[in-house]
Order: structure tokens, then sequence, then C-alpha cells
């Protein structure tokens, strides 16, 4: 430090601490207690100015910038204790004295030059005490007790076996004083009343007996206090500045440049630390501990599925837990535990495998236990098990198997729908072949092999009307029209139009017209070989005779138009009947395959012709050929029906199989229903309700819900409802109609009866 | 008492009153009975206290009342069941039972009998599936017979009985006519007499299937297949002009009749289905059961249905009556009876179910005078009747060895019925107080 550019800024510094100091004097006229501590303040500030002065100095002082420079940037704050470090005071000493260091060397012209200047408004005694307690402050501090001992700080064991225990500060050697034994040093304990403040000093080997107030220090180290009473760890801030007046900065000189550009050496120092860390000189992370050398311990006991042999095996199998040892199996059970002579013999006569494992029995000692009598053949049977029977992981699939079924809405959901048969019709002496409903479902028309046609009243189970044929009846149709209430029958060779006299007078008069005998046309001859008309003598209707049996009869939507099949193949398999004209025409195309039945598109003129194991859709209108194709992937094809919308067609197998086509979804059935262990001889669908059902030779018949949807994204539900039994095994169901407008279905069986099942 | 009075079962004090007149009167005394008695043990008790007065008694079957319910099981049972505490003096009411006690002849048709109606007292009407309607005074003797429809009749009622000479009945037939008969009641005959229809109805496209007069007579309704309901008036010469005299010679009746043919004055259309049934109890309203699962209430004045029940099963028979002749009883194609309260606001669900039937139900009808009794014939054969005191029918008359294609109340304590089996059965002897 330079006085002489201490000169340069003294007057300026003494006017800013005498201001300090008068505030500081009514700080302390207050509480006298914090002398120590304003006294301090007060050099600090004294230093504080120095170091001012000493910036600018070292600005001027070119030879210790590079070192001074980081060191003002760093703390200018902080105050001078970094700049009297610059003097070369060790840091250590810095923490412990930091007051004492400038009371003895920097401090000693600031002070008394702040003295001076405060004595000018101080009164010398005030001065005078604060000297004192500075002094007294010093000779506490343990730097001024020199030990005894001048080994040094080195581990008092190494001089555990010699007579001395260190050297004085002359070099010779301390000799350990004569240890007295216990008694006496007990008995010299309770004597001496002040044997609490002892405390044995190794180091020295002397005892110190510790002065009240060190035992007080002692004592408020313990409770984590200060150790001087006088000292407030919590003392009141001391604002020593009056911040509202000071509208100058404390101090006026400019703020230097260094201040406010970049400083190039934290630049190098940062690019030699980056570099450093980029070569790898400088790491990151430490290093990994060193594995431990030798067998690595695991816990013994636990749990295998925590441990990590799973991960070190790909299959690894937890061995069987074993039971935990008890009392029965120790070498000296309790009594209770041995058993009886009796039970001894008990065990004997039970089989092996359920004989106990382990008799308990007592052993008077450890040592005289036998040797495990088992032992060779257990474990020869365990290698034999690893050997022969590898335990293998079982896989086992946990699911619930109520997961794996569809979602279907509730049956209850779905009613109405048949369920319970509750009228029979009965007089038909043979099988029960077909059965038709009319329009309004007043009526349903039945044929049987027994050759008789009769006409039911749905209401009542009473039959109205029958006519008795010669050959068995193959099938029979109302005609879709209520105003002409006309029955279709086919039997053998022969298709009838007969005359069911159900309508009103203005109608019987249409049907009588349209059945005079007269009308009949002259044949085309095209067709002349395949059909002829004829009229029937017997009922007044009219014959049809074909050039082979009939296998299946469908009518037009529109009454007038009535498609027949025989198994004959290309044009001639189908013809269409018209029987207002009393004329019969060939399909406009050719037909690969024998047909098998036939059915009208409910709304359009397309024409559906199943054969044996596809079905094609054919548009009327055009010649040509198939529109489509459906692939049901049956065996052979029994019988069709269409759902009301046109879109959906359902197709019922010989091998008990259904399909569903959504026809606009694809070719391919858009479900397949396996429900009849035997041929499906008919599928019906209801015109109104989504009901749809199959019945077969199991004698059962199938009823479905089948909703098709008006949005073309949503597919059409199935639901199977109801199994409809009640007829006789033999022979089965050969016939199923719904009732055109209740959720009614009849049933046609082998054993001559038709039911009615309700909802 | 006995020993082992304690473990066979409580006992109770009864007091037995009853409405009925002299005879069937028990002292009004406090009696102990075991508490396990049921139906038949009460009967007895009663018949033996009666019998302990009057040594000339015939065993009479009774039933009883606790507290408005008729008591169908134990007595303890009931009392368990309905919270009633055993501790004091119970009052049982007992009644005749409503049982038929006499069988009488079957009269037998030539077909299936499918209507029979017993609303006058002097005579049973009956229509057949030959197309023949029948007069019957009695059983087996059948007084006139009612010719002229071409179809099987399916319904019969009787417009006009209260002249003293002449009675006019409806039949309604399944050839898509009602007709009209006129004939005298009172006739003494030893063969029947043939009648002739005086007027034909035409104008139904389809099978009618029910009739029924309106009370004072001068108009008829019909129900029919073409899902309508008309309504016809009875007069013999019709306001237009159009009546078709038509000299015919009849049978053994050589009496000359006019015949005239009458149309609909109104036609109620609603129903989208078959209308199976209708009743017309009052002066201008008509109650109809369809196919459609519902239960209508006409408006006659204004044509509109003023009512719609929707069941959920194709009905084939209703019937108004009970309280305040107010309750709709229906049945259909199922085997329960139900019965609606239309005063009841804000439900159309049944207040009733009678499921005892294990068929089609083809027929019920209100007892006319009583409140509680209706009876309903199945396609199983039955005729059950029933009280609405008790969901357990009061008595199953099983006489008819086929359907039950239709069953009436007769002079107040007969059940006429007639089924599949063409024969028209007389149940006698009810006892409804």
């Amino acid at each position: 430090m330079t006085k002489k550019s201490k000169g340069g800024k003294e007057d300026k510094t003494a006017i800013e601490t005498t201001s300090k100091s008068v505030s500081g004097k009514s700080q302390k006229q207050k509480k006298p207690v914090e002398k120590e501590v304003e006294k301090e303040l007060i050099e600090e500030s004294g230093t504080d100015s120095d170091y001012d002065g000493d910036s600018l100095s070292g600005s001027l002082n070119s030879d210790d910038f590079d070192s001074d420079i980081f060191e003002s940037e760093d703390d200018v704050t902080q105050g001078g204790t970094e700049e009297d470090g610059g003097d070369g005071e060790s840091s250590q000493d810095e923490l412990l004295d930091n007051e004492g260091s400038i009371d003895n060397e920097d401090g000693e012209d600031g002070s008394e030059q702040i003295d001076s200047d405060n004595n000018e408004e101080e009164d010398g005694s005030d001065e005078g005490s604060d000297r004192d307690e500075a002094v007294e402050e010093s000779d506490s501090s343990e730097d001024e007790v020199a030990p005894r001992n001048t080994v040094g700080d080195v581990p008092l064991v190494w001089y555990k076996d010699e007579k001395h225990i260190g050297y004085d500060i002359t070099g010779k050697k301390i000799t350990k004083k004569e240890r007295r034994d216990k008694l006496d040093s007990f008995l010299a304990a309770m004597d001496d009343s002040k044997n609490w403040r002892k405390i044995n000093d190794d180091y020295n080997d002397e005892e110190v007996e510790l002065t009240k107030e060190e035992c007080k220090m002692v004592g408020r180290l313990l409770k984590g206090e200060a150790p001087h009473a006088d000292f407030n760890q919590y003392a009141d801030y001391v604002d020593w500045f009056k911040w509202p007046d000071a509208i100058h900065p404390l101090s006026s000189a400019p703020e230097p440049k260094r201040r406010f550009i970049p400083s190039i050496w934290e630049a190098k120092k940062v690019v030699k630390l980056v570099r450093a860390y980029r070569k790898g000189l400088i790491k990151f992370v430490k290093p990994e501990e060193e594995p431990q050398e030798g067998p690595v311990p695991y816990l013994l006991w636990e749990d295998a599925s925590t441990s990590d042999q799973k991960n070190k095996h790909l299959t690894y199998i937890p061995p069987p837990k074993l039971k935990l040892p008890g009392h029965e199996e120790s070498y000296n059970p309790s009594l209770e535990y041995i058993p009886t002579e009796e039970e001894k013999a008990s065990y004997e006569l039970m089989f092996e495998e359920d004989r106990p494992k382990l008799i308990p029995t007592r052993f008077t000692s450890l040592r005289s236990i036998p040797a495990y009598e088992n032992a060779l053949k257990e474990s020869f049977e365990r290698c034999l098990d690893l050997y022969l029977c590898p335990r293998i992981r079982k896989k086992r699939i946990n699911i619930d198997p109520e997961s794996l079924k569809p979602k279907l809405p509730s049956r209850k959901d779905l009613r109405p729908y048949p369920n319970s048969c509750y009228l029979e019709y009965k007089g038909h002496t043979g099988a029960v072949t077909s059965i038709s409903t009319d329009s309004s479902g007043q009526w349903i028309a039945s044929g049987s092999t027994d050759g008789s046609v009769r006409i039911w009243e749905v209401e009542t189970g009473r039959c109205l009307k029958v006519w008795q044929f010669d050959e068995p009846i193959k099938f029979v149709a109302w005609n879709p029209l209520s105003s002409l209430p006309v029955l279709a029958i086919a039997m053998g060779r022969d298709l009838f139009f007969l005359n069911t006299e159900l309508g009103n007078d203005e109608e019987q008069e249409v049907i009588k017209e349209m059945f005079h005998s007269e009308n009949i046309p002259e044949p085309e001859a095209s067709v002349a070989a395949i059909v002829t008309w004829l009229p029937d003598e017997l009922y007044g209707g009219i014959k049809i005779r074909h050039f082979k049996n009939i296998s299946s009869i469908d009518w037009h939507r529109k009454g007038d138009y009535l498609s027949t099949v025989m198994a004959s193949g290309e044009t001639r398999g189908v013809v269409l009947h018209q029987l207002s004209k009393k004329k019969t025409q060939r399909l406009p195309f050719k037909i690969r395959g024998l047909p098998v039945c036939t059915l009208f598109h409910p709304s359009l003129s397309y024409i559906f012709v199943a054969t044996r194991k596809d079905v094609r859709v054919y548009n009327l209108l055009k010649t040509g050929l198939a529109t489509k194709k459906l692939e049901t992937g049956m065996r052979e094809i029994s019988s069709m029906a269409i759902h009301p919308g046109g879109d959906n067609l359902i197709v019922g197998s010989k091998e008990g199989k259904m399909c569903w086509f959504d026809m606009d979804l694809s070719s391919k059935p858009y479900k397949t229903l396996k429900n009849h262990p035997k041929d499906i001889t008919n599928v019906a669908v209801h015109r109104s309700y989504p009901l749809f059902a199959s019945c077969s030779e199991d004698s059962t018949a199938y009823v479905f819900h089948g909703k098709v949807y008006n949005d073309l994204n949503q597919n059409p539900l199935i639901v199977p409802l109801e199994i409809l039994r009640g007829h006789s095994i033999k022979g089965g169901v050969l016939d199923c109609k719904f009732h055109p407008r209740q959720p009614w279905l009849f049933t046609a069986g082998a054993d001559s009866i038709i039911k009615l099942y309700c909802h | 008492m006995d020993v082992d009075g304690e473990d066979v079962s409580r006992r109770l004090h009864v007091k037995f009153v009853t409405k009925l007149d002299s005879p069937f009167k028990v002292p009004v005394n406090s009696v102990a009975i075991p508490s396990n008695v049921t139906r038949l043990g009460l009967s007895s008790i009663v018949n033996s206290i009666i019998q302990s007065d009057n040594p000339e008694w015939k065993t009479e079957p009774f039933d009883f009342l606790i507290d408005g319910e008729l008591i169908r099981m134990s007595l303890e049972e009931f009392l368990l069941a309905k919270g009633i505490s055993a501790e004091r003096t119970l009052e049982i009411e007992y009644i005749r039972a409503v049982t038929p006690r006499k069988e009488e002849e079957p009269s037998l048709h030539n077909d299936w009998v499918s209507a029979v109606n017993g609303s006058s007292p002097r005579f049973i009407l009956t229509g057949c599936y030959d197309g023949l309607g029948r007069v019957w005074s009695s059983a087996g003797s059948c007084s006139h017979i009612l010719e002229g429809h071409s179809g099987a009749i399916s319904s019969v009622a009787v417009v006009n009985s209260k002249d003293a000479e002449t009675v006019t009945v409806a039949t309604a037939s399944k050839d898509r006519t009602l007709r009209l008969f006129k004939f005298d009641a009172d006739e003494s005959v030893d063969s029947s007499t043939r009648v002739t229809a005086y007027k034909i109805l035409r104008g139904h496209k389809a099978s009618v299937q029910s009739v029924s007069a309106q009370k004072s007579g001068d108009m008829v309704c019909s129900s029919s297949w073409d899902c309508t309901i008309n309504l016809w008036n009875t007069n013999q010469s019709t306001s237009e002009g159009e009546s078709v005299p038509v000299k015919k010679r009849k049978g053994n009746n050589q009496a000359d009749e006019s015949q005239s043919e009458g149309e609909a004055v109104t036609t109620l259309v609603g129903h989208t289905q078959c209308v199976s049934s209708v009743v017309w109890p009052e002066h201008d309203v008509i109650y109809s059961a369809s196919w459609d699962h519902s239960v209508r209430r006409w408006d006659v004045e204004t044509g509109k249905d003023s009512l719609n029940l929707f069941c959920g099963k194709a009905l084939n028979t209703v019937d108004v009556g009970g309280e305040g002749s107010a309750l709709i009883a229906a049945g259909g194609s199922d085997p329960i009876l139900r019965v609606w309260d239309p005063r009841k606001p804000g439900t159309s669900a049944p207040i009733f179910q009678f499921s005892s039937h294990s068929s089609w139900i083809s027929a019920c009808k209100w007892h006319r005078s009583s409140w509680y009794h209706l009876l309903s014939a199945s396609y199983d054969g039955k005729i059950m009747l029933w009280d609405l005191r008790t969901a357990w029918p009061l008595s199953i008359i099983e006489t008819h060895n086929d359907k039950v294609l239709s069953a009436d109340w007769w002079k107040g304590e007969n059940v006429i019925s007639g089924g599949a089996d063409s024969n028209l059965r007389i149940s006698s002897g009810i006892a409804i107080s």
C-alpha cells in the first residue's frame, strides 16, 4: 500500500468516515455492548477508503496489475480483506484474526488516522476502552499460548511405548507423568470438588483445570451458541448510510473502464478450460468404483422373484419354495411332536407317498444324530429328476373366458321374437313339406306328402279347405297380392294354380275369369317343349305340366310372374310363368350348373339363382352374364331367403351351415353360421321385424335377430335368439315361414304337424 | 288341551262373519282354530258349525276373506305374508265359493262353436262354424236356428231383448257380412224354428271378427280383418230407401220375410291390423282390441280414439267391467290375462296379470254384477274364474276336450262356453253374491 496514493485521496475519505463515525457514535450510546463490532466497521470503512485509493493506484502501478485485476473485479464490495491478502498474509490467518491483522499491520496508520479524526468529536475515555477490549480479545486467542509439547499434530500412538510424550521448546524430552492407580485417582477425584472441571490433556500429558468462563463457553458451544457470551449473533442491522440523503455516490471517482469491458484474462481461462474438457484432461464424471474382488455376497433368503436370476437366464424357472423347518424337525423336539408307537405303526400301513417324510425323533445332543440314511439316494433321485424331467415353463394364458365371447346385446332387449308354441295345426296325414302364409296373415296354406293341400285359419287352427291330389305336394306358395288369393302348388312335374275362394266377390270374379279354361292361348314354340298349360278339371284351376320335376317355385312381388325351377341346365332350368297372359318364357340368359332355387329381388328386377355351390344375381331386363356371383363356400345350397331391404341374402346349405351375404359389402359371406347338425331345409326372413330363422332335419328351428342398419358403415347385427324344439325327432322340420305381420314363426314338421311359435 | 297341542301349531282366535242370509249364518262367537288350516279346513269348520244348528245341512264350499283378500294358503302363511297380527281376534268373512256346482248336458253343434252370448237371461245365443246361429232356451233345447251366412259365424250379439215378444240379435261371419235376426224368444217349440235375417250388413272387406250392440239396441258395431270398425243401424227400414225386399221361402217356417241390406254408418279407422274384438259398454264409447297389440277406446261421436293401451301381444278379446265398469280386461296370443285401469294416470301397465292358462286366451268376460269376478277361456281347453282379490283362479272348468273358443256368463250364475269340440257347455250353480 502506497502512502502517496492514499494521501491523494485523504481529505475526502476523512470526511466520509467522519460522517460515518458520527452515526456510529449515536448507535454506540444506545448499545455499548456492540463496541467491538462498530470499531470493526469503522476500521473496515477505513480500509474501504484505502481500497479505493489502492485501485486507483493499481491502475498507476502497472507492476502488480495482473494479480490485482481479477480480485478487484470479484470483490469490489467485500472490502479490503482480500487486498490485504495481496500483502502476503496467509489466508488461514485471515479467517482467524481478521481484525487483529488489520489492527496489527495495515490498520496501524488507518485506524490511527481515523481515531485521530474521531478524537475531534469523541472523548478519550471512550477510545481507551476500545483499545482494552481489542487487547483482551487478542489475548484469549489460542495462538498466544504456546503448547508445551512441540511434536506437532502427530498421532499420540507413536509415543505410546515411549517414556516421553514429546519435546519441549528447548528440545528436551517431556517425560510422561507417573500413572496413578485407579483407586487413587478415584479417591482424588472424589476429594477434589473441582474434579468435574478437570480435563486430561493427552497431548501435553497434563491435567488442565478449566476456568468457569471456559466451562460456560463449552456449555454454550454444546448448545450451539456463539462461544462468547457477549457476542450477539443476531445483532440488529445497523444501516450506516443515510440513504435518502445520499444523492451522490460514496466516491466521486468515475467507474473504471475495466468494469465495462469483458475481461480478456477470464476469456483466456475459459478457453483453457474448454480445451481441457475437450481433450479429456478434465473429466465430468467420477470414475466408477472398482468391482469388489472375491465372491459377491447375496441375500440368502431373498424372494426369488425379485432376484436378478431372472435377468441372467433367458427362461429362468424359480425353484419351488421349501417349507421352513418347524419344531418337529429339531433334533430334540418337544414331546408332543414325537409320534407314539401306534402312530408309527399306522404310518407303516400307509402308502409310501402318503407317509410323512420325516418322523420326529429325539436325540440327547447334536453329536448323537446319525448321518441321514437317504442322503445318497435322494441326491441320486434329484439328479435323475433334473436329467429326466426338466422343468418346463408352463405358459398359462390368463384370459377371462367371458372376454373372448363377442359382445352381443341381451336377448331380452331384442324382443319380440318367437319362443313358445301355443298353437298346432293338425290334420295332415303325411309330412308337411311346404307352408305359405297369406299376405294378410289370416290364413296359411300347407302341402303334404299325403297329397293334400290345406288352408288353415291362423287364429284358431281351424282347417278351412282341403284339396286332395294324387301326388305328394312339393311346394305351395300364396300369391303375394292380397287382392289375388291364388295358391300355386307344385307336385311332381305339375304346377297348379288354385282359387282359394277367400277373396271378396269382385276378386272371385277376376280369378274365375282368369282360370277360365278357354282363355289359355297357344304356347310359344320356344317353350312348347318345356311346358304345357292345361285346364285343371278337378278343382277348376290351371295346370302347367313341365318336362321335369319341379324343385322350387317363387312368386314375383307383383303377383303376376312365377318362376319354377327344374333340375336342368342352361336356359331350361328356370322358366317364368305369367299368370295374367298364361305365357311361359325362359330366362334370357344361360345358367351354369343345375339350379336349386330362385328368388326374386324384393324391389328391383333382379333374380337370384342358386346352383349347388354359389348364387348368381341376374338382371331380368338385360341379357347376358350374371351381375354378381356370391361364393358361399358351401357344398350344397338348399334354400335362400332375402331381407326385405334387398341387400342381404341368407343361404342355407345341406351341411347345416347358413350364410349371411351383405351384397353391398362383398361377394363373400358376411357371416357363416354353423348351427344345425343336419341339413338345413329352409331359411326365412321376417318382412318387418328384424328376424330370420332356419329349420333343419334335426327337428329344430333357430331364430336369429338380424338387424340391418341404414347406415352403410354399420354391419348387420346378427344375434342368435332361440332354438325352437317341439317337432318329433323323425324327419325334422321341413319348412318354416314367418307370419307377415306378427313376430311369429310357422314350422312344418315331418310329423305332419304345423306349429306356430309366438312371442 | 292335549300335550302335543303346542308343537302342532299355534292357535288363533277367529270370528266368522258373513253377509249371506239365514241358512248360511253362524253365531258370531270367537273360535280358536289351529293356525295351519287352509281354505278347506276353514270351510269344514264353518260347515260343521252350521250343521250343529241345522242337522239337515248339506256341505257347502266356502271361500274366506281377511281384510278383503281371499285366503289361498294356510292361515298362518297368509297372516305372515300380509303382516297381520295374530294376537287379536281375527274377523274372517266367508262367502260361498265361486265354483260351478252342476254341469248341464252338452248341446251338440254340427261344427265348432265359435261364439256364445248369454247377455239375455231368456236364451243362449251361439254361433257355429257351419254358418248357423242357434238360440238355446236351455241346455239341449234349440229353439231357433239363424241361417243365411255362407261362412263361419265368428261372433254373435244380442241387440235388443227388452221387448216382450221379439228379440233382435246380430251375427258376424267370416263371409264379410253381418246379419240381423228377429225372433220370438218365448215361443214354445218342440223343434227348432229356422229364422232368416231381416237385414244384411255389407261393407267389410274381410272377415268380420266381432260384433257388439249398443245398450239401447239402435246400433251395432263390428270389427274386421280389414283393420276397421264399422257402426251400423239396426232399424228395419233404412232411411235411404235402398232396402231390397226379397221374397223368400224358408224351410218349415212358411212365413214370408223381407230382407234389406244396410251400409255402415261410420267407420272407425286407426288400427293397423285385424281388429279382433269390440265391446260397446256405454252409449258412445267403444273399446276394441287388435292384433296390432293395442287396446283402443273410441269416442263414437267424434270417431277418434281417446285411449290407446299398448300391450305387446296380439289381442283376441277385450271386455270392460269391474269397478265402475272401467277396468279393461284383455287376452291374446299369450297365456296371460291382463287387466288395466285406464283411470290410473301416467301408466299403461296392467294392474293385474293372471297367468294360469297354458295357451292363447280366446275370451274374457266380466261378471255383469260383481266388481271382482271375471272369466277367461283359453285354447288349452280350460275356463278359469278369477277374482281380483287373489292371483289364483277361483275355479277351473275343464269340461271341454279341445280349444275353448268362446265363453260368457249367463243369468249371473252360469258359465256358458263353446269350443272346438262342437259343444255348448253350461256350468251352473256359481254363487256370486
